[in-house]
């Protein structure tokens, strides 16, 4: 209670914004303390998502726990298959044909724009603007569809496997039609979006993320390079050897610079997804080593490997006794760490904009809660 | 207001495009034959490596004195269509089909029950 105007007493007021908000993309509660519109404290509550996947990991063999990491990310579930098989892989030391190499790329690249183009559509959508989620969904169907052909699912793929992936690349034709059509889909939100006024004035300069906040917080990925950090693991990732890239780096650090470094990535996705099909064209399929899905061991060990997740930093700790569960796994995930950067950046912005901010980090729970 | 302007344009535009979604459940989409959903069996040997594989201990399975397979169940309140048994499966005696409508009112349709399991 404080002193207000004419020796009036103001009083804060504790909103609860979710667990059940349509904005909060899953099950997060923010606990908010306002006076008046403003926000005074935030403190995120997590949780409610928890599926307990690093308790799973100690019962159940890595063959067994291969199709749950998948979950963890249910958008990008790729992302997280890619690590875990990376771990055994560098473990057991199995070499990777260059083929399947580049098949891990090009669907890494597709589930990014996937990815993205659902963050595109949900952010505008807490904005108020409705058609553009229609239209970023529509043109994630065409992915999904492409995934469902080739792996069987549409989110939990299931499709690497230890020493490459599950069956030869297929249905090329389908990738070539979303490398034309996007590029022109991409042109379009960019005319509905990002110049559009009342877009504007509700994401520039709306949360700022300095460098060193961001550093300190513990942000990667996109959050991080619109803050003008150059930090991409794509660049020395050894899947990605031989791919030219440009890290998408922005100096907005606003709300704003977040959607335009996804926009901006969408196109570099499909830069990187054009080399590949390239390289993929000019090697055959190789019969399969067969890696026998009982009996997988790591020897004792720590084990620890990361990748550049569309939410940022993503990595894996594994410690082995020798036996065929591990001790200990431990993953980390980019979005644990957005949540976190809230408590911050909401502070003195007004409850209108934490809608905004929050959307702008791409926080997806599934990730945080694991 | 140009910018305003180029976006309703383009919002405009959707208006003489074709649908692109289904009236669910009247209509259905065709889904890929790769399409990971009912379970199916025939012909297992009963080696266990399916059981050993799947994530969510969802396969039982009964061997008579003859260790020949009597009855072979999927339950599908654990199933989390991952594909493993049907991937690992020395025999190839797992199918999954682009059937996804499964949900029931009576809890035992969740047990896919088949009968025998060997060839002959
Ligand atoms: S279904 Fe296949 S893997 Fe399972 S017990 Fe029968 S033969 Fe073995
Ligand atoms: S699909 Fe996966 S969860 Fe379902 S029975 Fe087969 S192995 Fe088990």
């Amino acid at each position: 209670m404080t002193q207000g105007w004419l020796g009036m007493t103001k009083t804060t007021l504790k909103l609860n914004l979710g667990p059940q908000h349509p904005s909060t993309h899953g099950v997060l509660r923010l606990i908010l303390e306002l006076e008046g519109e403003k926000i005074l404290s935030c403190e995120p509550d997590i949780g409610y998502l928890h599926r307990g996947m690093e308790k799973m990991a100690e019962k159940l063999s890595y063959i067994q726990y291969l199709p749950v990491v998948d979950r963890i990310d249910y958008l990008a579930g790729c992302f997280y298959s890619e690590l875990f098989c990376r771990t055994i892989e560098n473990a057991l030391n199995i070499e990777l044909s260059e083929r399947d190499k580049n098949i891990r790329v090009l669907l890494l690249e597709l589930n990014r724009i996937s990815s993205h183009l659902l963050w595109i559509g949900a952010f505008l959508m807490d904005l108020g603007a409705v058609s553009p989620f229609f239209y970023s969904m529509r043109e994630r169907e065409m992915v999904l569809r492409f995934f469902e052909k080739l792996t069987g699912q549409r989110m939990m793929y299931n499709y690497f496997v230890f020493g490459g992936v599950r069956n030869d690349i297929g249905y090329i034709d389908d990738i070539k039609e979303i490398i034309k059509i996007l590029p022109n889909k991409i042109k379009d939100y960019e005319r509905i979006i990002t110049d559009n006024p009342i877009f504007l004035a509700r994401t520039k300069n709306k949360g700022i993320l300095e460098k060193s906040v961001a550093a300190n917080y513990s942000i990667t990925g996109v959050n991080l390079r619109a803050s003008g950090i150059s930090y991409d693991l794509r660049q020395n990732d050894y899947l990605y050897k031989g791919y030219e890239f440009n890290p998408v780096v922005l100096q907005g650090k606003d709300a704003w610079a977040r959607y335009k470094a996804r926009i901006l990535e969408l196109k570099e996705s499909l830069n990187l997804i054009r080399q590949a099909l390239d390289k993929i064209s000019k090697t055959k399929t190789q019969a399969k080593t067969f890696i026998s899905p009982l009996g997988i061991k790591l020897p004792e060990g720590e084990y620890y490997n990361e990748i550049e997740a569309p939410r940022g930093l993503a990595s894996i700790y594994i410690k082995s006794l020798g036996d065929n569960v591990p001790y200990r796994l431990k993953w980390r995930t980019g979005s644990y760490y957005s949540v976190n950067l809230l408590k911050k950046l909401l502070l003195g912005e007004f409850l209108n904009d934490a809608i905004a901010i929050a959307g702008s980090l791409d926080i997806i729970l599934p990730e945080v809660d694991k | 207001m140009r910018a305003l302007l180029i976006g309703l344009l383009t919002v405009f535009k959707h208006l003489f495009m074709r649908p692109v979604t289904l009236e669910y459940p009247e209509k259905k989409r065709e889904l890929s034959p790769a399409f990971r959903g009912k379970l199916y069996t025939s012909g297992c040997i009963g080696c266990g490596i399916c059981k050993k594989v799947c994530p969510s201990g969802a396969i039982q399975y009964n061997k008579d004195s003859d260790n020949k397979v009597t009855s072979y169940t999927f339950d599908l309140k654990k199933c989390i269509f991952c594909g493993n048994c049907m991937y690992y499966c020395p025999k190839g005696a797992i199918k999954m089909e682009p059937e996804y409508e499964l949900g029931s009112d009576n809890i035992s349709d969740l047990k896919l029950s088949y009968k025998g399991g060997n060839n002959d």
